[in-house]
């Protein structure tokens, strides 16, 4: 049998190799494996592994002529390792990081100390498209909003762990998290034997736990609604899955309605019966027709009240998504320093805000050199990456910065590290992220690893599964 | 704590399934049945279509009513909602929207056979493989069966599939008996001489030879066979046993006042009929008569767990 030739290119940080195709120590044992195991070998434990994803129905939904279609979860068989050791700081550092998120979140709706201090500019928050004057002076318990977010990291070329941007409104993806782990399991059960790897399972009960505790005072046993958009929501079958994993009820807005007594109910086979808790996965603008969008039919008419009212816990909390923002990105060392009167743990890329002048005029001077987002766009639409971009596609940014500079930022183009990635029958470096998931009640709780994507497409940044991305399993390994 | 809208799915689910099994086991009784009978024995394929239903469709889109045609219709075409394959499908998208509330394998379940049904469809048609095609199904439906009775809390899910699994095989049942059963009773006595193999075929239609040979002394006959598939409560596939597991499933979800008297009215039905049926038409007439109560039974679930929750 041949050997698996593992290669990777010289001037990109490689998760598993060092530049000179030697292993990274905590990857030794998986590197190891894969060349003893070959090519031919590791084809068929990644094509068991796609029977596995089609037989167990692990997909997402993908919109195509108007439809959804149901596709099967990409998943690549090699996993990305991350050592114990840099994971445990990653870990510290994305805690701290929703910490100071949520105290600046809680802040934006009180007093605003923040911009009354001169940290945080005061017309930034007037021009915010996601602060929600609604959910002013409201208190969700722990002063906790956002409690569910998904931070996506990348790692630059030489080696640094960015944090590209956090997911506060309703991030998606752990799902496959579990569900990769579980065929990874299978495809590698000796190293699994063999070495130290983190264990995934916990997620779902420390989902549960930190969801129970969000309940109304005195309530003891909450029920715990999953309230989704429905079956041709991307992300149906993740709402689906955390619902069983979680025993909540799954929920959409037509099953709910607020009573006189400003309390939530679903409505049972036996009648009307109480909700305490709410993991939403539907954007908050529309969640209530009477107070946000008033032809939204996914949500609830009164749900804002009963909030309000403290009759119903909402995760993310309504407003959350303020600081869900590639401007208040930006911000976030800054809000790291003011609240915690710490220094960040995990650096952010450095943002070019195009709200001021100067920076503005190096964006538009260097968008050749630069990756262009819009600021509140999620999924990767609209973003373009300065060196690919046509001419015509720079010439239609610039025209959208100038028209409307504050929802625009700008980073230089990181040199994302790669992962060897199964790819038509050869092993081939490919671009890779991670979003681990930290859950934040009275305390926290980071996802052992995190969904690792791939750009499956040779030389592609882009990892959206919507948009050609892929999967992997990621290993927390310790040495 | 069961959402409305989540036993709709529940219930359509169950009837669904129930539906694929009963159609693929009247089909694969009544080739094999086919089979057997010599030629110039009137072998057509419509009663088939009476059985499972689907005639008007079937002729708005046919000239010719050929085994081919008519097992296509049934089997493997996916614009008749009715045939195997759709009733698959559908099952399969309720199940999608109800997977919180059954065990994880019954999805899995299900979905390996929407994945067989949708690869291997034509294979469903093809008398060789016909048979192949139709036991699997039949296999997978009892797969299921056997993850939730080995799996599942007897909960109001697993209760509300229950109901509409009984609701749609007591309505096969009735279907086999009013066409089947009621046409053979009609014949004159000298007509057919192979009497007792078209009865066997009734029997197979649910399924039922052999615990109907395990329960009499003696030879097929009709009218046994008849009172069988209607009154043995021991069978689960007869009426009589459906109607039962109907009313225990009932009597477990909330409101049975509301629902009961449904129940009633089947078993009041079923009390009426001659313990000896002779004469055909009043067999068919008495299935129709069942087939309306079992409708009736369908509208009460609506209303009462679906309909009237404000």
């Amino acid at each position: 049998m041949s050997m698996a030739e593992l290669r990777t290119s010289s001037d990109l940080w490689d998760e598993l190799l060092h530049t000179d195709g030697e292993p990274r120590p905590a990857a030794a044992e998986l590197v190891q494996q894969l060349q003893t195991l070959g090519l031919a070998e590791l084809q068929q434990r990644q094509d068991l592994a796609e029977l596995d994803i089609v037989g167990m129905g692990i997909t997402f939904t993908v919109y195509s002529d108007g439809r959804g279609i149901d596709r099967a979860w990409p998943f690549d068989i090699i996993p990305r390792v991350i050592a114990a050791d840099e994971w445990r700081v990653i870990e510290r550092g994305l805690v701290q990081r929703l910490r100071a998120i949520n105290m600046f979140i809680d802040d934006v709706y009180h007093e605003q100390r923040v911009v009354a201090d001169g940290v945080f500019p005061a017309d930034l928050l007037d021009h915010s498209v996601n602060f929600r004057r609604e959910c002013v002076g409201a208190n969700p318990k722990f002063g906790v909003w956002a409690h569910i977010s998904g931070s996506d990291l990348v790692r630059d070329a030489d080696g640094t762990m960015y944090v590209l941007e956090d997911n506060l409104r309703v991030p998606s993806g752990v799902s496959y998290v579990l569900e990769n782990r579980a065929i990874s399991k299978r495809a590698f059960a000796d190293l699994f034997a063999k070495q130290s790897i983190l264990p995934v399972d916990a997620y779902t009960d420390e989902l549960n736990r930190m969801l129970s505790s969000l309940a109304p005072e005195g309530v003891a046993e909450p029920t715990i609604a999953v309230l989704t958009p429905g079956i041709y929501n991307s992300a149906y079958f993740e709402h689906s899955f955390l619902a069983q994993r979680i025993g909540a009820a799954l929920v959409e807005g037509v099953d709910l309605v607020v009573g006189d007594d400003e309390c939530v109910y679903m409505r049972t086979i036996g009648g009307l019966e109480r909700v305490h808790v709410i993991y939403r996965r539907v954007d908050d603008l529309f969640i209530d027709p009477e107070v946000f969008r008033d032809d939204s039919t996914l949500g609830v008419p009164g749900l804002m009240r009963a909030w309000k009212a403290g009759n119903v816990a909402i995760a993310n909390a309504p407003g959350a998504g303020v600081a869900d923002d590639k401007v208040v990105y930006a911000w976030v060392p800054d809000l790291i320093r003011y609240y915690l009167h710490e220094e960040p743990l995990l650096p952010n890329v450095p943002t070019y805000r195009c709200v001021y002048p100067d920076e503005r005029q190096y964006v538009l001077d260097h968008i050749e050199e630069l990756v262009v987002k819009p600021a509140n766009e999620s999924g990767g639409y609209g973003l373009i990456i300065g060196n690919r971009a046509t001419r015509t596609e720079l010439d239609e940014t610039i025209a959208h910065i100038e028209a409307d500079p504050r929802n625009w930022v700008a980073q230089p183009i990181l040199a994302l590290s790669t992962a060897p990635t199964l790819c038509d029958g050869a092993i081939e470096p490919r671009h890779v992220d991670l979003r681990p998931f930290i859950l934040s009640g009275a305390g926290s709780y980071v996802s052992a690893g995190g969904l690792t994507r791939v750009a499956l497409r040779r030389g592609s940044l882009v990892v959206n599964s919507s948009q050609g991305g892929g999967s992997k399993d990621t290993w927390i390994v310790e040495a | 704590m069961l959402l409305s809208r989540v036993a709709d799915n529940l219930y359509w689910g169950a009837r669904y399934l129930e539906r694929a099994e009963d159609t693929a086991r009247v089909v694969r009784s009544f080739t094999e049945l086919i089979l057997d009978l010599p030629l110039g024995v009137a072998s057509s394929w419509e009663p088939l279509l009476a059985v499972v239903g689907g005639r008007d469709e079937f002729d708005a889109g046919h000239a010719r009513a050929a085994e081919a045609d008519i097992v296509r219709f049934l089997v493997a075409d996916p614009s008749n909602g009715g045939s195997v394959v759709s009733s698959v499908a559908s099952a399969r998208e309720n199940l999608r929207t109800t997977r919180e509330v059954l065990p994880r394998d019954a999805w899995q379940a299900v979905n390996d056979m929407y994945l067989f049904t949708s690869r291997d469809t034509e294979s469903g048609v093809d008398r060789r493989t016909r048979a192949r095609f139709l036991s699997r199904v039949i296999t997978d439906c009892q797969r299921l069966d056997g993850v939730l009775s080995g799996m599942m809390r007897r909960d109001q899910a697993y209760e509300l599939w229950r109901l509409g699994q009984m609701i749609e095989r007591a309505d096969m049942t009735t279907r086999v008996l009013g066409v089947r059963a009621a046409s053979l009773l009609s014949m004159p006595a000298d007509a057919d001489d192979h009497d007792e193999v078209q009865w066997m075929g009734v029997l197979r239609s649910v399924t039922a030879m052999q615990m109907y040979q395990r329960s009499r002394r003696g030879p097929i006959d009709g009218a046994s066979v008849i009172s069988f598939l209607l009154f043995d409560e021991t069978f689960p596939r007869s009426i009589a046993g459906c109607v039962q597991r109907m009313r225990s499933a009932l009597a477990r979800l909330p409101r049975p006042e509301a629902t009961l008297p449904a129940v009633d009215a089947l078993e009041a039905l079923l009390a009426n009929l001659p313990a000896t049926a002779t004469d055909g038409t009043a067999l068919d007439q008495s299935m129709d008569q069942l087939q309306l109560a079992l409708a009736d039974l369908d509208s009460c679930v609506y209303d009462t767990f679906v309909n009237e929750v404000v």
